[in-house]
């Protein structure tokens, strides 16, 4: 018998930071469902980001959404200008539905906060949110993809991921003084 | 055999300046350095330079940054995007950061 990975519940598990059992679920990601991922990961920080500019009074936070909108801006402009060149069409998936439910939810939280709980709750967030997307890009998307320049793409996405993170982490710190 | 003093004499003239130029000059001469920004670091981080050299920082990474001095924030390449380059003429030593993306950072020693 012919085992096959199971992509999609590592992807999940790892996003909600739990064990997850493992789905009768055979299906391997393919390329143009990373891409969608990928698109959709950078999004949802996107958005989230905008509701911290409304939102948030503190200048760290401000600057970090400012910072967060921009940069993954930059990596979607890019990611949609190989998929282009590419002829590759993303492709919504169960993963790409999931961050998007997820972050609906995650605003929808936020906004019901200000001040600083609403500042801790954004940046806490942040945190896990780069973290969890940091363990999928390089556990998961990287190994999955099949063509070498999105597969470059994602690598060359990766020290930006981290240097949010230690950001955030950063902020992280001030805010609890 | 006028002449002949004359084209002596001017050889050495010239010798003379020759050597003049070349004690004076070459230790002064600025050097060019660069420093690529990439994959969210200064390449090198930690760059040792003489007074009036030249720096050109480069950004190879996809997201804007920028070069600013940290402590008192005397001087700034403002927001470089993708593939933008900037040049610093180097009058003191310095640390130095991306103000976008403060967990960068560099150094400028002085020779
Ligand atoms: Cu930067």
């Amino acid at each position: 018998m012919k085992k096959k990975t199971n992509f999609i519940p590592i992807i999940l598990a790892s996003l909600l930071g739990l064990s997850f059992p493992s789905f009768a679920q055979n299906s391997k990601l393919t390329d143009p469902e990373i891409a969608s991922i990928a698109v959709t990961a950078n999004q949802v920080d996107i958005d989230q980001a905008a509701v911290a500019l409304k939102l948030s009074k503190n200048p760290d936070v401000i600057h970090f959404a400012e910072t967060m909108a921009n940069d993954h801006k930059a990596v979607i402009g890019q990611a949609v200008a190989l998929v282009t060149k590419l002829k590759v069409t993303p492709k919504d998936n169960a993963v790409s539905k999931k961050l998007t439910a997820d972050a609906t939810k995650t605003i929808a939280d936020l906004k019901k906060k200000s001040g600083k709980a609403f500042d801790k709750a954004y940046v806490d967030n942040e945190v896990a949110y780069h973290k969890a997307v940091i363990g999928v890009v390089e556990g998961t998307l990287i190994p999955a993809t099949a063509n070498s320049e999105l597969k470059d793409l994602l690598q060359k996405v990766v020290p930006a991921l981290k240097a949010h993170l230690e950001h955030a982490e950063m902020i992280q710190k001030s805010l609890t003084k | 055999m006028k002449r002949l003093i004359f084209a002596a004499g001017s050889c050495l003239l010239w010798a003379g300046l020759l050597m003049i130029q070349s004690c004076s000059s070459a230790p002064e001469k600025p050097s060019a350095y660069v420093v690529e920004i990439k994959d969210m670091k200064f390449v090198p981080e930690d760059i040792t330079v003489k007074k009036g050299d030249t720096i050109t920082f480069i950004n190879r990474d996809m997201m804007a940054h920028d070069v600013t001095e940290e402590t008192a924030k005397s001087w700034s390449s403002g927001k470089m995007e993708a593939d933008v380059s900037w040049k610093l003429v180097v009058s003191e030593a310095a640390t130095y950061y991306c103000s976008i993306h403060t967990v960068m950072k560099g150094k400028i020693e002085l020779e």
